[in-house]
């Protein structure tokens, strides 16, 4: 029974990381209907300017974050100007989005592997004592990341919900051009949903960081977060955060009992298999094109 | 002269792989990002067929390619049925790729087989000569052809261009999909067939993302809708880096920055939507036939 | 009195908390030809989408030829019948005129895909059968001359044909025509006219026309029925002559901007 909760709080605590990214991905699909592969490039991005900021710069680590998420979202927004914006404008289709998207993350990628350097490091905060529920171990660190992404996401919650500008942009995540004639600025919009993946992603970076490794090849564990996003239904925000805590469960259980080589291959499968009995994930509506 | 044959038989193994990678991507349009994975399965398939079961290597890399074909079936049904036309073939594809790739770094006992994990997998050497590698080639550029130029294969590019528009028009775009898929991965499956033939010897290590990258880049670089771009793209690709050793490291910084650029300002590539056909070939045979009846007319 | 071709029994769309189509009803008889007409936002364009099942019904029953088509996949309702053009057109942009033609034809592969791969002399036979047929049509709509155009050079009107074509190709019993007047001037509208009216006299396909060019509707619906949606309901129906004189179809259009005649 221990061994399962310690799975359990693991599991958790990996879903919170794939929850922040599997939101920040699903935003972008939601309102530009193309899966941004730069993700895995600004989580990257994110941790390792964090890391330089603490390890070299000797920030605290308040600062350091900050400093990073500032950066990543600069990332963010000149990679949507430069690589996105032009097919945007242009109705370019999906296929074309994707192989630009693609290649802003190998460009991003490639470039941190030449000049950081591909070891894993450590990231340069003090191991602190796990605290100890029964005989269950919680790290503090991941207790904090948790307490963070809630934070994080009821944040994003309250800023799409209950503020102007998340009218705007769930009103362009249902059709952009309509919101874009009924006044809502869609420069501004991509801004906005740009900015908020290079935050999302530098938070899920930096404590993904913390609990494994930095290294710039970090980021290809968004993959995971997007097919999450897909389990728990596409497009769809609640939808990703019940996928991605569903899914990091699982598959810490699946590395636990069974093996950890499996891990990724159960992941795959088990994504296969609710696609076979939920063609649009748990939560998922079925979408209907505009004609 | 070894050196012009490697160069030879890895573009050939590449061209191969990359005219799959085309009639899925560049034809049909449907990105992947995952077909080292395909490669994997046909590679390591045929290479325990040649080595332990002495099956004759023509055959096993056919049984390699069907192989690593059904597969792909298994991950695009689901894909490509629902109605929601999200990304999932492209990130299921990725996913299913790098599972491959782990659970074979990392396995070196299949039931009594030893693959051998990271170490890799040596199998008898000598059997993908540039005789082999040409055939295969040329029987691979022949099939391409003919598929993309049949009734099947415009219907691919119909679902390419517009995909809602094709199935109001009565395409059946699940099936249509599942063939254009199966031809890609079949074609993957037989290259990595022939990678290990090469090597004599298959590894993990060949079937990276790294390998699905150097794929979509052929296409991406030789064009959308063409066989001839991706063919001479995927040839330089291989041949080029051979040349220049000092550009290795930048390649991958290279490809990326050449991505977003084709994309932005060209993108449908080098030779998008032109196809090499035997007009081409008649023209230019007309054309010097018209000019030996002038010549000889002068004459007398 | 035969059996109608096409039975709307109930038809009813939601979106959200807006309901597009309201419980409407309508029966055609084979080779009828019936305008759709409507002020902006009425729902004549969710009334195609909702009969080629691009959009699920919420309630009601469309039936086709005898059977339900109700929930049937878009392709599947296009191979057993009903054909449509678009109202933002919607051609292959990189194929020639010819090649999108030629998709209606073969959008079921007429030969296997062994016989795809080894060009047998049957599959060339029917190759050759497939592209005098896509020729054909090329020519009954008048762009036999622009084959091998890209589609997306073809200047608008030429377009509009092209689709008419195209949807022509995939062999229908019955056509939707989605605004093929659409940005036409007179004289263009005067050349759809007898082109719409050639098409229905010799290929005797049941057809429904949405339009808003008043001139084009009244000329093609005469001996007709014309069906006048408004706010996702029927508001009227009959002749031209009926519905040019109904005033509350007068009152419908009262403050919209007309750009017919």
């Amino acid at each position: 029974m221990d061994l399962f909760l310690q799975q359990l709080v693991s599991g958790i605590s990996i879903g919170a990381i794939y929850a922040l990214l599997a939101v920040g991905y699903a935003l972008v699909y939601s309102i530009y209907n193309f899966t941004n592969w730069a993700f895995d490039a600004f989580m990257a991005f994110g941790a390792i300017m964090a890391f330089i900021a603490i390890a070299s710069l000797a920030m605290p680590f308040w600062l350091a974050a900050i400093l990073a998420i500032v950066l990543t979202i600069i990332l963010a927004v000149g990679t949507e100007k430069l690589a996105y914006k032009p097919l945007r404008m242009r109705k370019a289709p999906r296929l074309f989005m994707m192989i630009s998207a693609m290649g802003v993350n190998l460009t991003i990628v490639q470039t941190m592997n030449k000049f950081f350097g591909g070891t894993f490091r450590k990231f340069p905060v003090d191991s602190v004592q796990p605290i100890f529920i029964g005989n269950v171990s919680v790290g503090r660190m991941d207790l904090l990341a948790g307490a963070i992404s809630f934070g994080v996401l009821a944040l994003l919650w309250v800023f799409l919900y209950r503020s102007k500008w998340g009218l705007a942009i769930r009103a362009s995540s249902i059709d952009i051009q309509t919101a874009s004639l009924m006044g809502i600025n869609n420069d501004a919009v991509a801004v906005i949903i740009f900015g908020l993946t290079g935050v999302l992603s530098t938070v899920a970076g930096v404590f993904y960081g913390i609990k494994y490794a930095v290294f710039p090849m970090m980021g290809t564990i968004t993959i995971k977060a997007m097919i999450a996003s897909i389990i728990g239904g596409l497009g769809n925000l609640p939808a990703a955060i019940v996928g991605s805590m569903l899914l990091g469960v699982l598959e810490t259980l699946v590395a636990g009992y069974i093996s950890s080589t499996y891990r990724d291959l159960f992941s795959f499968l088990f994504l296969i298999v609710i696609l076979l009995f939920f063609p649009n994930g748990l939560m998922g509506k079925s979408g209907d094109e505009k004609l | 002269m070894g050196y012009i044959n490697t160069i030879l038989i890895l573009g050939g193994i590449n061209v191969i792989a990359a005219l799959g990678v085309s009639i899925l991507t560049g034809y049909t349009g449907l990105f992947t990002i995952g077909h080292a994975g395909f490669m994997a399965l046909g590679g390591y398939l045929s290479a325990v067929l040649i080595k332990e079961y002495e099956v004759h290597f023509v055959l096993a890399l056919i049984i390699g390619g069907l192989f690593a074909g059904v597969a792909s079936l298994i991950i695009g049904y689901p894909s490509f049925r629902s109605r929601l036309r999200g990304d999932y073939f492209a990130i299921a594809t990725l996913g299913f790729s790098e599972a491959i790739r782990l659970l074979l770094n990392n396995m070196k006992q299949v039931g009594p087989l030893n693959i051998g994990g990271s170490f890799g997998y040596s199998i008898p050497s000598g059997m993908a000569t540039v005789p082999v590698v040409v055939v295969a080639l040329l029987l691979a550029m022949l099939f391409a052809h003919m598929f993309v130029t049949s009734q099947h294969g415009k219907n691919c590019i119909a679902i390419a261009q517009d995909e809602v528009a094709a199935e109001m028009m009565g395409v059946n775009l699940l099936r249509t999909k599942l063939i254009a898929l199966f031809i890609s991965a079949f074609y993957a499956g037989v290259a990595g067939g022939l990678m290990g033939l090469f090597f004599a010897y298959q590894s993990p290590s060949f079937y990276s993302i790294t390998q699905s990258s150097n794929l979509l880049a052929a296409v991406v670089f030789g064009g959308i809708q063409s066989l001839i771009g991706p063919f001479i793209t995927a040839f330089v690709l291989v041949a080029a880096p051979q040349l220049l050793l000092v550009m290795e490291e930048w390649r991958l910084i290279a490809y990326g920055f050449l991505f977003v650029l084709i994309m932005v300002f060209r993108p449908q590539g080098l030779l998008g939507y032109v196809e090499m056909n035997f007009n081409f070939v008649k023209a230019g045979w007309n054309k010097l036939v018209a000019r030996k009846s002038i010549s000889r007319k002068a004459v007398h | 009195m035969n059996d109608p071709i096409l039975k709307i029994q109930n038809l009813t769309v939601d979106f959200g908390g807006v309901r597009a189509v309201n419980n409407i009803s309508f029966s055609l008889q084979p080779g009828e030809f019936i305008g759709l007409i409507g002020p902006n936002g009425a729902g004549k364009t969710t009334v195609f989408n909702l009969i080629t099942n691009s959009i699920r019904a919420t309630s009601g029953n469309i039936v086709f030829k005898g059977k339900s088509i109700l929930g049937k996949s878009p392709d599947k309702i296009c191979r057993l019948g009903i054909s449509r053009t678009f109202q933002n057109i919607r051609l292959f942009p990189q194929m020639t005129a010819y090649e999108n033609v030629e998709l209606g034809l073969h959008n079921t592969p007429r030969y296997s895909l062994a016989e795809a791969f080894i060009r047998t002399p049957r599959a060339q036979r029917i190759e050759a059968d497939t592209r005098r047929k896509a020729h054909e049509l090329l020519e009954m709509v008048n762009l036999e001359a622009h084959a091998d155009k890209r589609a997306s050079s073809l200047p608008y009107g030429l377009q509009r044909r092209l689709e008419m074509a195209r949807a022509m190709a995939a062999r229908p019993d019955l056509l939707l025509l989605d605004e093929p007047a659409a940005g036409m001037n007179e004289d263009e509208c005067e050349e759809l006219i007898q082109l719409i009216r050639r098409i229905h006299d010799e290929m005797k396909y049941t057809m429904i026309m949405i339009e808003h060019h008043m001139k084009v509707v009244m000329d093609l619906c005469t001996g007709s029925r014309i069906y006048v949606l408004n706010l996702g309901s029927f508001l009227a129906t009959g002749s031209p002559e009926e519905i040019q004189a109904n005033p509350d179809v007068i009152k419908a259009y009262l403050g919209e901007r007309k750009n017919g005649h």
